[in-house]
């Protein structure tokens, strides 16, 4: 039990980047942006063929990091190119097609930048073995949850102290109200990039994690990120609550704990990992119909 | 022209769907200029080209010809958030003004940038929150005792009245108003009314104000146009306005339009 529950938390926290990610684009920028099922691939391939190529693990995992930040600079200026003009912020139409485009296009890229479809990181040194050499220990089980942890709440904090900048609260007013924010002379579409920059660059993170942790990185691994994210952003919310920008960052990084745990004990309980897909797909509309369901209970 | 100050409309043509069956002529060469301080009121019908007007010189689309100087600029061709670091604005729907899911102090506080470069500084300094907790609590919307509360939370009137604080915050060359009291209820809007006469006055804002309200246009503003079929077809200033009645208009707006009036119900309004 004790294996599941330090596995569930170590996968939660390896991916709580992504989920941090995913929220700055569907909540914050009110973008929901498909580009993350490739941004997250891309950050473990470039920090996979950089570790081969004998470069630091460190920065083997910056390089991954910029990589998802162009990707989703890439996804922003797509995008001003497909809405051409239109300025209404609710027409999701270019917003998807643009993740999509880069989405796709990743898929081809990563495979070119990694030369086929896994690479195997097995007795490479990962930022993992970096940091457990520090402190003499291995950074495996109950240490790897403290180091993530650590890393989580660090860049947490530096989510949130972002957020509530000069630039960190316009970002919040383009998701919330993008013509006020125009009328106050700012130029949304290059706020919008720039959002869409970080939030991809937080999401290639967990992939080139995950990538050093599980010791190899997969073209395919990428599948589904979309929708993993929606799941670990809704469940936050919903168990967790919204109150302020700064909770509601811990309530989606306890919504991807809680998202592996469910994976976690489906697996013990026998389900394929195959139906994994179809069970999480189910789980989001499950999350996303609960709050409806408890208006109208209480309605009754 | 373009070597005062205020604004100038020269020639301005703004037509929607061109060389459709659906062409619409919204706003026909207008001339208007505008003195620093003026305060006009704009009135007239449904499809008059008042509401194309202002958002013509608020940069919402590109104008098919003519040209917009502001200042002594040429503005015709700047985006929209360019333009608006010189000009502030208060749209109809009191919700358009305000981020909802932003509390009262971070809206006041990106409308306190407006014309200045972003970076990484707080984006709610100390010294700011008790700035505007003073000029909060002019307003006398109670708003003042409400700086981490959610816009959502607000009534109509008091976004509305947020609104108008955060468009002239920052001492704009420009005030456009569009018909930014029609969507609140008439003791609210008039509340929202006195306000706004008030801070265009103190702050000697040169405003332009859309509105369907005749009585609203007599009353306020040194000066009323109306217009009719995106052209101007009253233009009166100073006394001739100030001895202005609603009968006048009527009878002005009957004579150039050649309508019934009946057929224009919301002129009445």
């Amino acid at each position: 039990m004790e294996t599941v529950i330090t596995s569930a938390l170590g996968q939660g926290l390896l991916y709580c980047f992504m989920i941090l990610g995913v929220f700055m684009t569907f909540r914050v920028l009110d973008f929901p942006d498909l580009t993350v099922d490739g941004s997250l691939p891309l950050g473990a391939a470039v920090t996979a063929v950089a570790i081969t190529n004998g470069y630091s693990p460190w920065l083997a995992t910056i390089a991954g990091v910029v990589a998802g930040i162009l990707a989703g600079l890439i996804t922003g200026s797509l995008h001003l190119l497909l809405k051409s003009g239109d300025t209404s912020s609710t027409n999701y139409g270019p917003k998807l097609l643009a993740g999509i485009l880069v989405m796709t296009a990743l898929y081809t890229l990563n495979l070119r930048i990694m030369g086929r479809s896994n690479i195997p990181l097995l007795g490479k040194t990962t930022v993992f073995d970096e940091m457990g050499h520090w402190f003499s220990v291995n950074v495996t089980g109950w240490w790897l949850v403290l180091t993530l942890a650590v890393l989580m709440v660090i860049l947490k904090y530096a989510l949130d102290w972002f957020l509530h900048t000069e630039i960190g609260l316009a970002m919040q007013a383009t998701g919330d109200n993008e013509q006020m924010l125009r009328s106050l002379g700012v130029n949304t579409n290059i706020v919008r990039v720039m959002g869409l920059g970080i939030a991809n660059g937080f999401v290639a993170l967990s992939g080139s994690l995950v990538a050093q942790y599980q010791g190899f990185a997969d073209v395919g691994m990428g599948i589904g990120t979309i929708v993993a994210g929606l799941a670990g952003v809704i469940i936050g919310e919903v168990l967790f609550g919204t109150r302020s920008i700064s909770w509601v960052l811990f309530s989606v990084v306890g919504g991807s704990i809680v998202y592996r745990l469910l994976i976690a004990v489906s697996l013990r309980i026998g389900i394929a990992p195959t139906d994994l897909k179809l069970l999480t797909a189910a789980l989001v509309v499950v999350a996303l119909s609960i709050p409806t369901v408890r208006r109208k209970v209480i309605r009754i | 022209m373009s070597d005062t100050g205020g604004l100038s409309l020269q020639g301005l043509t703004k037509v929607f769907f061109p060389r459709t069956v659906n062409e619409v002529i919204a706003v026909n060469h207008i001339d208007l200029r505008v003195e620093p301080g003026d305060f006009i009121t704009v009135i007239g019908s449904n499809g008059s080209g008042k509401s194309t007007l202002l958002n013509s010189i608020a940069g919402n689309f590109p104008v098919t010809s003519g040209s917009i100087f502001l200042d002594g600029r040429d503005i015709t061709t700047l985006p929209e958030h360019v333009r608006a670091r010189s000009i502030g604005r208060v749209f109809q729907d009191p919700r358009a003004g305000t981020a909802p899911s932003m509390s009262i102090q971070e809206n006041m506080a990106m409308a306190y940038m407006r014309g200045h470069r972003r970076g990484l500084r707080a984006g709610v300094p100390a010294r700011l929150k008790r700035e505007m907790a003073q000029q909060l609590a002019a307003l006398g919307m109670g708003l003042e005792t409400r700086l981490t509360a959610h816009v959502n939370k607000l009534s109509g009137g008091q976004r509305q009245a947020m609104s108008l604080f955060m468009a002239t915050v920052s001492g704009p060359r420009l005030l456009l108003l569009d018909e930014h009291t029609a969507a609140l209820d008439p003791k609210v809007a008039a509340i929202i009314m006195a306000l706004t006469g008030k801070i265009v006055q103190e702050r000697g804002l040169t405003t332009l104000m859309v509105t369907h309200n005749m009585e609203l246009a007599l009353q306020w503003g040194g000066r009323l146009i109306m217009m009719h079929s995106g052209k101007i077809i009253l233009d009166v200033a100073g006394a001739q306005k100030e001895s202005l009645t609603v009968a006048d208009l009527i009878d002005k707006f009957h004579q150039c339009s050649g309508e019934r009036l009946t057929s224009d119900k919301l002129l009445l309004e």
